[in-house]
């Protein structure tokens, strides 16, 4: 039976104080990640999951953390939202971060939802991929082959996403941090994303990062999501933004070629064809208001 | 299997033993007898079972109630000082920022997490923070108005005080 009201599935709980401890829960047959648990407790209410044991990994002191080093910002996953969008750091140096952040849910669900969590739960519209994606963020995973002590690998995030809802994430695994180089000066990003209401997920949303050399575009990276089975990069565009100087329809130019690199269906919340025609106007937006930032003039 | 945890809810301890698939809104509602927690949509959209969790507002239908064992748990019950209602409370009364009364415990909860770190705060700062606690008898004006009284009461409370 399915509610939303009470959850019928029966299962047991383990509360590790450590990692390793989490880590040789989560080894076991029918053991789920419970972080935030805004994704997983509607998943399990409708029947979609039925675990047999929950892993609760906030409060684990080697996940709950956000830092600077390295020239990276190293954001542990059991750190809420809101604890990154309101962090100093995060603040000055990745405003679109925060931009992308900000529109998840409302202050409750931030206030309990992590940003690992948004990775694995792998939905193709989530928001905070896109600008992960082209601020070159990597995924920390973890976990332990028994007396080893926690094993780590460190991937793109762009090779994170497998499909909807599917990530490399084997059982027993889990991510430990996403980090994100510091960006270099003359650099900028921006996020935009379209929805119904505020509170909606996606239609479809979309970053964009620019360096800057002079009025020349010296790299370009643009990402998108809910456009394809996994939120994409848009290389099509990126290449013909390449070493081009500002001006003359540049961004438009470009952001016109983004059919080549996304392949959106009809859904619930947008159709194919929507999707199609607006991207273009949402990649120019934030081509536009990420050359503003890395400090470009026009 | 049960867990054995100790809520603290509205300053009060209730040792309670819990299953692991027990929501903490049904916990405050149908244990402790709190029911001023609404249930809503029970998916995370409506806002109507906020709750403040160490004075952040979270929502209480998507929280396993093992997970807040030692969190100092709010709920509109717990406003009240001594018989008198709080200066938010007071203010949704007098500013009819009340109509069917079902989103207002948790639409108070959020403004209160909000007006205990930014005492006075805009009107878009105000909007933000209750993006998450929906009203369907459209009665988002009064409500703001509300909020905003409020924040002035306390501040004067706090110069009185002072």
């Amino acid at each position: 039976m399915s509610s939303t009201r009470v959850i019928s599935v029966d299962f047991e709980c383990r509360i590790p104080r450590k990692l390793e401890e989490a880590l040789e829960a989560l080894n076991e047959e029918g053991s789920q990640v419970l972080a935030g648990g805004t994704d997983l407790l509607n998943n399990i209410k409708i029947n979609a999951v039925k675990p047999s044991r929950l892993v609760y990994v906030l409060g684990i002191p080697e996940l709950e953390f956000i830092s600077v080093e390295g020239g990276r910002l190293i954001v542990g996953a059991a750190a809420l939202l809101s604890d990154i969008e309101h962090n100093r750091q995060v603040v000055s140096r990745f405003p679109a971060l925060v931009e992308a952040i900000n529109v998840i849910g409302g202050t409750q669900i931030r206030n309990m939802a992590t940003l690992a969590g948004n990775l694995c739960n792998a939905s193709p519209g989530a928001d905070t991929p896109p600008i992960l994606f082209v601020l070159d963020a990597e995924v920390e995973i973890c976990w332990t082959n028994g007396g080893t002590g926690a094993q780590r690998s460190r991937l793109p995030v762009g090779g994170f996403f497998t499909g909807p809802k599917k990530t490399v994430l084997k059982q027993g695994q889990i991510v430990h941090s996403v980090s994100i180089p510091l960006p270099p000066e003359h650099s900028g990003a921006a996020f935009r994303r379209l929805a119904r209401v505020s509170l909606d997920i996606a239609k479809i949303n979309c970053a964009a990062y620019i360096e800057r050399d002079g009025d020349t575009v010296h790299e370009a990276r643009i990402a998108l999501g809910s456009v394809a089975p996994t939120p994409v990069r848009a290389p099509t565009i990126e290449k013909a933004l390449d070493g081009r100087r500002y001006g003359g329809g540049l961004f438009q130019e470009a952001a016109e070629l983004v059919e080549e690199d996304i392949a959106p269906i009809d859904d619930v919340r947008s159709t194919a064809e929507y999707r199609r025609q607006i991207a273009s106007l949402l990649v120019r937006e934030a081509l536009q208001e990420a050359w503003r930032r890395s400090g470009g003039k026009g | 299997m049960k867990t054995a945890i100790t809520l603290n809810v509205n300053g009060k301890e209730y040792p309670l033993e819990v299953k692991a698939n027990e929501i903490l809104l049904n916990v405050l509602r149908d244990r402790l007898g709190l029911m001023g927690t609404k249930y809503g949509c029970g998916i995370g959209e409506c806002g109507d079972c906020t709750v403040l969790l160490d004075g952040k507002a979270i929502l209480s239908c998507q929280s396993l109630a093992f997970t807040a064992d030692g969190k100092k748990i709010t709920t509109i019950e717990g406003l009240e000082h001594n018989g008198s209602l709080h200066p938010l409370q007071q203010a949704f009364i007098d500013e009819g920022a009340v109509q069917c009364g079902y989103c207002t415990p948790g639409m108070i909860l959020s403004a209160k997490a909000l007006l205990d770190t930014k005492p006075d705060p805009s009107d878009q700062e105000i909007k933000q923070a209750i993006r998450g606690n929906f009203c369907r008898c459209t009665g988002y004006t009064n409500i703001i108005r509300a909020i905003k009284t409020a924040s002035e009461k306390i501040k004067d409370q706090g110069r009185k005080q002072t």
